[in-house]
């Protein structure tokens, strides 16, 4: 198992150099000027030459990019040139902020959703699944955006339950999670009422109510173990993109992520600032997938000896 | 559902009780101040927050005008170049130093040291020797100098009429001597508010100043909380959460329904033009006739009033009616699709041309652009939009790759001088602002003269007839000037709507218990 991590950990150099290469191309090719954004609407000539020139913007391609890896190799993601703050101290500050929202979304998508799927699968038909297809058709095809200001306004400004926005107690992680969270119970409900329902036919479960096992020990011991492989890949798939920056949920719930650091730094042609979040993102996403991988083998042993 | 929770949102508003706290807590900012260090003051939100940490040796009202600061007085020579300042005596910096005539030298210099990438120099370039010591071609700033601890004398390189609404400007704050590397983080200055602490993209959080030489801020602390969301602002504010919002655009409407709402807003004229920069130099646009044509073929009114709520005055000229030098007398292009037709066909372009015009992402501007070019389409000038983000359309403008450019114009300081001289100047085009790329020798003259006019009437008469001459030619498209709207809670008092975005500093503002 250790060697599987660690070979799975060294194939990731090779992505993360990847990632870096392509964000440094896709960044040059680009329109828009980092000095430009850096002396706002008004400015002069020769205070944009002096400025790209101390910013080395206008040395080769090739120099810039190994001045650029030279520093990344010695763990220095640089200073931002909009804040002059160094950007590795921002993601620091922003990334526990997204993970806590992220880990609360994925939580209350998995405890909502499976249990939603696991009722609706053992009584088909019956009004539960009827009720979880509705729920679920409208948490799948309502745009986050949409939600987030719906549950704002039953919430926040008419029952006066939980603050609007921002960042700060358990109270102000409800709603975003919820938005956050949404699409995930839909999917996760779906997922899992479909998977159950394959499992809860299947021979082996058959046989353990042969046995005269209790229903609820064959459908959560049994059939529910049996169907978490699909499950997982969800469940992992949408942590991964959670925890990269939830963009829209940042925003409407003004909750100081990660995503909205990485649309301000675009926005603001702040070079170092996107290349090391992409950088430090990209690393997030692979280890996710990694941990993914590594709960298959938990939960099915037969992915860990193929 | 929705009609449902529209309605019960409606049926209860923020504000039926005041608040406990002594925290004002404004909304206003949507994005994270760039820094605090007022050399790096180039954007809204960081110019608003200096303005609470620091003082120039001038500031602007709310209604914008100018007054001292820490200029206690000004002499001006007769020949209008050596500015000699005497400084406020007694006032101290928050972390307990007092304020000398060195800091003020060294604020300056701080700005142009060519080490500290600020960007933002012009606001000092007209103090003689700045430029050079900026282009390292000098060590030090002939025209700075502090005799003794109270008297500045500021000698400028030309006259200069406007420079002390120059010295009012964020980059212009004066800081102390030997400031640490992460002074943008933990500023210190001699202002109304102190810093408590600031938590990135989440809120600053403010504390009065004691010891502030104006007098401490009637409140205890000051909370900005950055929201970038509007819808999100306004839920705020009905909730009772923050004390003030900028009303979104499109809710214009909406707010002056009912009276319950109407009551909590206040309006000022705003130091905004909104514009299309037409760039002369390309093609059918570099005649005059033509350009008339598209300003007669766009009904100014109509966008006003359908996309922005009504906000605003349409367009005469570059000036805002508030400032002097706008002519109030002055016509607005009439919209009049036939002339529109007849100038096009006068100019040779009897069969149409075909331009592009390109906006920036950010609502309102895809809408407004939407619009022109379906009221273009009928007077033949047929226009193919170009939407790109903020900075790609930015850089394209300033190359001159652009036909047309839908944009904004903020004050950063309340002068005519502000719109006449970086839009519409030779001197500007590109990066200074001049995005039509329009060179006109009267206009150029006329506006290098009102600049060393000492004389306030004749310098207004010069801007009158500057923007007469801009306003015949025709480089841009004169859409309107915006009006500022703000809702504020039936609780706050002493909150004057800011004319200019960093003319209030909240210090005589209250919260009255009810």
């Amino acid at each position: 198992m250790l060697g599987y991590v660690l070979r799975r950990l060294l194939l990731a150099v090779p992505t993360l150099a990847g990632v870096l290469v392509v964000t440094f191309l896709l960044l040059y090719v680009a329109p828009g000027d980092p000095v430009s954004e850096m002396v706002g609407e008004r400015a002069d000539a020769e205070t944009i030459a002096r400025l790209r020139a101390e910013l080395r913007l206008d040395d080769p391609l090739p120099v810039q990019f190994g001045h650029y890896v030279g520093n990344i190799a010695r763990g220095n993601l640089g200073t931002s040139y909009i804040t002059g703050r160094p950007i590795a101290r921002d993601l620091a500050e922003r990334f526990p902020k997204t993970l806590q929202l992220a880990g609360a979304a994925m939580l209350l998508a998995t405890i909502l959703g499976i249990s939603i799927g696991v009722v609706a699968a053992t009584r088909p038909g019956g009004w539960v699944d009827r009720l979880s297809l509705g729920l679920t058709y409208v948490g799948i095809s309502f745009p986050v955006y949409w939600v987030g200001l719906l549950l704002i306004l039953l919430f926040a400004v008419t029952l006066r339950w939980l603050p609007p926005s921002g960042y700060g107690g358990p109270e102000y992680l409800v709603l975003p999670a919820l938005a956050l969270g949404m699409r995930s119970i839909a999917f996760l409900a779906r997922m899992t009422r479909s998977s159950m329902l394959d499992t809860l036919s299947s021979d082996f479960v058959r046989t353990a109510r042969a046995k005269g096992l209790r229903e609820r020990t064959v459908v959560i011991r049994h059939a529910l173990r049996a169907a978490l492989i699909p499950i997982i890949t969800v469940v992992g798939l949408d942590f991964g993109s959670y925890l990269t920056g939830s963009i829209l949920t940042e925003t409407i719930f003004s909750w100081p992520g990660i995503g909205r650091y990485v649309v301000n730094a675009i926005s603001r042609r702040d070079l170092p600032a996107i290349q090391g979040a992409v950088l430090f993102l990209s690393g997030v996403f692979v280890l996710v997938n990694l941990l993914t991988d590594l709960a298959y083998a938990k939960a099915d042993p037969r992915v860990g000896r193929g | 559902m929705i009609g449902t929770v529209a309605l019960a949102a409606t049926a209860c508003r923020g504000g039926d009780s005041s608040p406990a706290r002594r925290t004002l807590i404004d909304s206003r900012d949507t994005e994270d101040p760039r820094s605090l260090d007022p050399a790096l003051s180039t954007d809204v939100p960081t110019g608003r927050a200096v303005a609470y940490l620091f003082d120039g040796l001038f500031r602007f009202t709310p209604d914008a005008r100018v007054e001292p600061a820490l200029a206690e007085r000004m002499e001006v020579s007769a020949d209008g170049l050596t500015y000699t300042v005497h400084l406020r005596r007694n006032v101290t910096f928050h972390d307990g130093r007092p304020l000398v005539a060195r800091n003020v030298v060294n604020s300056f210099r701080r700005v142009l040291d060519p080490a500290a990438r600020g960007g933002r120099g012009w606001p000092l370039y007209p103090i003689k020797g700045a430029r050079e010591f900026s282009e390292k071609k000098s060590e030090t700033i002939e025209g700075l100098s502090a005799p003794d601890d109270s008297t500045v004398i500021i000698t400028l390189a030309a006259p200069l009429s406007i420079f002390e609404k120059m010295l009012a400007m964020p980059v212009a704050s004066i800081v102390p001597d030997s400031v640490p590397e992460n002074f943008g983080e933990k500023p210190v200055g001699t202002g109304p508010w102190k810093l408590v602490e600031w938590k990135h993209d989440d809120y600053l959080l403010f504390a009065k100043n004691e010891g502030y030489f104006g007098g401490p801020p009637k409140m205890d602390s000051l909370r900005a909380r950055v929201i970038p969301e509007p819808s999100t602002a306004v839920a705020e504010f009905e909730s009772g959460r923050v004390d003030l919002i900028n009303v979104p655009e499109a809710e214009t409407r909406q707010w002056k329904q009912t009276d319950e709402r109407k009551a909590m807003l206040q309006s000022v004229p705003g130091l905004r033009f909104i514009y299309a920069a037409i760039n002369v130099t390309r093609g059918p646009l570099a005649d005059a006739r033509v350009r008339r044509a598209i300003n007669h073929a766009v009904d100014s009114r109509l966008i006003l009033d359908q996309i922005v709520g009504g906000r605003g005055r349409v367009a005469n000229g570059v000036i805002p009616p508030l400032l002097e030098g706008a002519d109030s007398a002055r016509r607005p292009y009439a919209f009049d699709a036939a002339k529109a037709k007849a100038l096009l066909a006068e100019a040779g372009y009897a069969g149409g041309i075909d331009i592009e015009l390109w906006t920036s992402q950010a609502a309102p501007y895809p809408r407004i652009a939407e619009t022109i070019q379906s009221m273009l389409q009928p007077a033949g000038i047929r226009v193919k939009i170009q939407q790109r983000d903020a900075p790609s359309v930015r850089e394209a403008s300033r190359n001159g790759q652009t036909d047309m450019h839908l944009k904004t114009w903020y004050a950063d300081y309340p002068d005519a001088e502000n719109f006449l001289f970086p839009l519409l100047h030779g001197s500007n085009t590109g990066v200074g602002g001049n995005v039509s790329f329009w060179k006109n020798a009267e206009y150029d003259r006329i506006v290098t003269r009102s600049r060393a006019e000492r004389d306030a009437a004749a310098r207004v008469g010069l801007y009158r007839q500057a923007d007469s001459i801009a306003f015949n030619d025709a480089p841009m498209l004169f859409l309107f000037f915006y009006d500022e709207l703000y809702a504020l809670q039936p609780w706050i008092k002493g909150f004057v709507v800011p004319t200019i975005f960093n003319g209030q500093r909240w210090t005589s503002v209250v919260i009255e218990k009810r």
